[in-house]
């Protein structure tokens, strides 16, 4: 059998490995998760001479020290036995910052090649590469690539073929802290040498013995050095006493002091840049003053570019489920399992359909949001926006998943995986429900120009927005100092250089998250879809209070075609409808919950249709379609608006739409959430705390608004 | 001074000279250093928050940086180091103490 190879691909954040990555394997790649943390972990495989090679991308960081969710993964997939060779992927345009993290890899002691890339760029700067010192330095081959060009990595899988040919014989690297600090590294490494542990079969004892002088959380943790912690704070000990080392963060400069010297020697500068082209663009970009306007009209462009594109699409897909639906129908005889054939043509074309009909919309976006992530600018939004975001207890980085969350709280779950902080994550994903959704418009649509005269219309309905988006930032403010409650972590972040998005990383990106939005279509909304649907149908009522067939022949009988015939037998229709509606698991929950929903409002009607809105927000205006017997309703129905002025206040209209807005989103917003927050406790507690809200606030209003007499006669 | 002009001798690489503030010499923390202006490192306060993340971009002593540019409403900080510009919080920048050149 032939040898598999495993290569892990290391780097700094923005080196291009994921240029080089998906230069190397291409499509056929595989996205997850690593477990119990929400860092994402990719692989591919490609063949190379006849040698078969799995490539393993791991995070971007800029050392070994175990300071991160990333780093500790990165600690722990090196340290773990079966990787044959690490590819260490460098920003040759910042040598000295990309080394840092090559000096500890090159400490454990695998066989590994380097990768200069962005070579053109360090060119261009006038950087001159000494190979062969640096190949005797790091005891490992550097070879130059340039990862966004088509023949860039030609001369990487040339030597990576040389190099996986004879990985018994690889080098080792030349690196001294000094003599007072190698000293110290030796003392320990013997003492972990004697002690012949399990963990030293694969890495040298030295590189554990830095790492313990370190203070490296990864290592203390592991069970077998406990022995040596001591003998490590002596160390460190003798170093402060006899050698006037102060810091604690000794080796960092050491190794810094040490990069300084290896680069003077192996590189050398003909010409430089002043100033380059991005620190230009960042004069204006992130300016004090200009920056937030810059931004806000970036993000606009970003919602106009995906919803004026991808709103015919939208269009065609609809039409396509909905030909689909017709399809199935013409084929399937009505009378051969008619439960079933109205299952898959009304439950699951509809259900599935209704929520891929977004699918354009989530691709456009996350192709808009991969170019600003592509190009560099998100880590400028996330920069001008930090100080604002901050006073709410967010930062930066959390206010593009909220105005993402304003279109599709799917989405914008998903996009809260740029907030490196775990608890800025959780707080941003549970906050973001509140932002009020695009499927929540049809009700407010419905609802507004039903209850309120037509110069309230625009206000109410900017009221109802703003209502949701004080709530996420105040319950932003109270999950800070409850649930996610902690010292602020530290802020670090990069603004990398602004680079030209390479179309087939954007692709790419785009397809990862498009993939993920099918896989749930295809999953929970199917699923949901069928017990919905089961819910609204079942049981079914034969035994009616009027004979409505009978009504409908006598009428169609009786008279000539005219409009007001056709009219009288459909409110013969939606009434009939209606009474199967009541009969059905939907109606009883309806009824079944209606004292609990009373006092804010609800009677069993709407208690019905807000437990519709569970599988999609825009159910509701459907629901109450069938259950006032309006028939296929939309937000454009005037005779149901009528029938709703009837039933019920404008103080209960007001109150349908804060619990819409407040209440538990929709389910497939629920699976994103545990997916995203990897809990079902916490999503749970999500859901039964919005609910809880939602019922709080919705019967405050309605019961003091009662009290007060607002709102309880129609205004205008 | 040929030193300097060395990418790789630890300085950012961006000095405007015109920005620099007179007082050479001088010694302030990150957090107090003008727009424009380049300073040294020279000295981490031990133990603080984030120290050894800190350590690991590149921000201990001999390193010579630039601040670039400050967040609108607060407090984040753009500083170039190393040829990389990172942005970090005025509550952590206190703790890294420069000497002006």
């Amino acid at each position: 059998m032939k040898k598999t190879f495993t290569i892990a691909l290391a780097g700094n954040p923005n080196c291009g490995k994921t240029c080089i990555f998906n230069a190397l394997t291409g499509a056929r790649q595989h996205v997850g998760n690593y477990p119990g943390v929400t860092v994402e972990s990719k692989s591919g495989r490609f063949v190379l001479n006849d040698l078969e090679i799995r490539l393993i991308d791991l995070p971007g960081v800029y050392s070994l020290s175990s300071s991160s969710p990333e780093e500790e993964i990165v600690f722990q997939e090196l340290t773990t036995p079966g990787i044959d060779l690490v590819l260490n992927v460098i920003d040759s345009t910042i040598p000295q910052r990309s080394f840092y993290l090559t000096t500890q890899l090159a400490e454990l002691h695998i066989p590994m090649l380097i990768a200069l890339n962005m070579s053109d760029d360090a060119e261009k700067k006038g950087l001159r590469f000494d190979l062969e010192k640096l190949e005797r330095y790091f005891g490992a081959p550097v070879v130059p690539t340039v990862g966004n060009r088509r023949n860039g990595v030609r001369k990487l899988l040339a030597k990576l073929a040389e190099t996986l040919e004879k990985l018994e014989t690889h080098g080792s690297p030349m690196l001294s802290y000094g003599p007072d600090i190698d000293d110290a590294i030796n003392v320990l490494s013997e003492r972990i040498e004697s002690l012949k542990l399990e963990a030293c079969r694969n890495i040298p004892p030295r590189f554990f013995a830095i790492k313990l002088l370190e203070h490296d959380s990864c290592v203390r943790k592991l069970a077998a050095f406990a022995p040596l912690l001591e003998p490590a704070e002596e160390q460190i000990r003798h170093l402060r006493r006899s050698h006037a080392i102060d810091t604690d963060t000794f080796l960092a400069d050491r190794r810094y002091a040490m990069l300084a010297g290896a680069c003077r020697d192996a590189i050398t500068i003909t010409g430089e840049r002043r100033r380059e082209i991005s620190d230009k663009i960042d004069v204006v970009m992130t300016n004090r003053y200009l920056g937030l306007p810059i931004f806000f009209l970036i993000i606009y462009c970003t919602f106009w570019f995906t919803f004026t594109l991808a709103d015919p699409l939208m269009g065609y897909i609809e039409d396509g489920f909905a030909l689909l639906a017709d399809l199935v129908k013409g084929i399937w005889p009505e009378t051969a399992a008619p439960y079933l054939r109205s299952l898959l043509t009304d439950g699951v074309i509809g259900g599935v359909g209704g929520v891929l009909v977004f699918l354009p919309n989530i691709l456009f976006l996350f192709f808009a949001i991969a170019i600003l992530e592509d190009s560099g600018y998100m880590a400028r939004a996330a920069f001008v926006m930090d100080g604002v975001m901050r006073k709410f207890g967010l930062q930066g980085r959390s206010f593009v998943p909220l105005v993402l969350g304003f279109g599709c709280t799917v989405p914008a779950v998903m996009a809260t995986r740029c907030i490196e902080s775990e608890r800025d994550r959780k707080t941003t994903i549970l906050i973001l429900p509140l932002m009020s959704c695009g499927a929540r418009l049809p009700i407010y649509a419905l609802l507004i120009p039903a209850f309120f005269a037509a110069k309230y219309q625009a206000f109410m309905m900017w009221l109802i927005y703003v209502i949701g988006v004080v709530t996420a930032l105040v319950a932003a403010r109270i999950l800070k100092s409850t649930l996610c409650r902690g010292e602020g972590e530290i802020c670090l972040m990069e603004l990398p250089p602004y680079r030209m998005p390479t179309l087939k990383s954007l692709l790419l990106h785009m397809w990862d998250r498009g993939r993920m939005y099918v896989q749930k279509a295809g999953t929970i909304i199917l699923f949901t879809s069928i017990v919905l649907y089961f819910c609204n149908t079942w049981p079914e009522k034969t035994d009616f209070s009027t004979d409505y067939d009978a009504a409908i022949a006598e009428l169609s009988a009786n008279q000539e075609e005219t409009d007001s015939q056709s009219e009288a037998v459909a409110a013969l229709e939606n009434a009939r409808q209606a009474e199967r509606m009541e009969y059905t698991i939907s109606g009883r929950i309806g009824h079944a919950f209606e004292p609990l929903f009373r006092p804010i409002g609800f009677d069993w009607k709407l208690t019905t249709a807000a437990i519709g809105a569970l599988a999609a927000k825009e159910v509701f205006v459907s629901q109450l379609g069938i259950l006032y017997a309006e028939g296929e309703a939309d937000e454009e129905s005037a005779p149901l608006r009528e029938r709703l002025i009837e039933a019920y206040t404008p103080l209960q209209g007001f109150c349908i739409m804060l619990f819409c807005l407040l209440s538990i989103p929709c389910l497939a917003t629920l699976a994103v959430i545990r997916r995203e927050l990897n809990s079902w406790k916490l999503t749970f507690a999500e859901a039964g705390g919005l609910f809880v809200l939602a019922y709080l606030v919705t019967f405050l209003v309605y019961q003091i608004g009662s009290w007060l007499q607002i709102g309880t006669k129609l205004i205008g | 001074m040929s030193k300097k002009r060395l990418p790789c001798s630890r300085e950012c690489g961006v000095v405007p000279v015109s920005h620099r503030p007179s007082g050479v010499g001088e010694k302030l923390t990150l957090a107090e250093l003008p727009v424009g202006a380049a300073a040294t490192i020279i000295k981490v306060v031990p133990n603080s928050r984030g120290g050894r993340k800190f350590a690991d971009v590149g921000l201990v002593a001999g390193t010579e940086l630039l601040m670039e540019a400050h967040a609108p409403f607060g407090g984040l900080l753009r500083v170039k180091l190393l040829g990389t510009s990172m942005a970090l919080h005025r509550n952590d920048a206190v703790n890294i103490i420069l000497e002006n050149k």
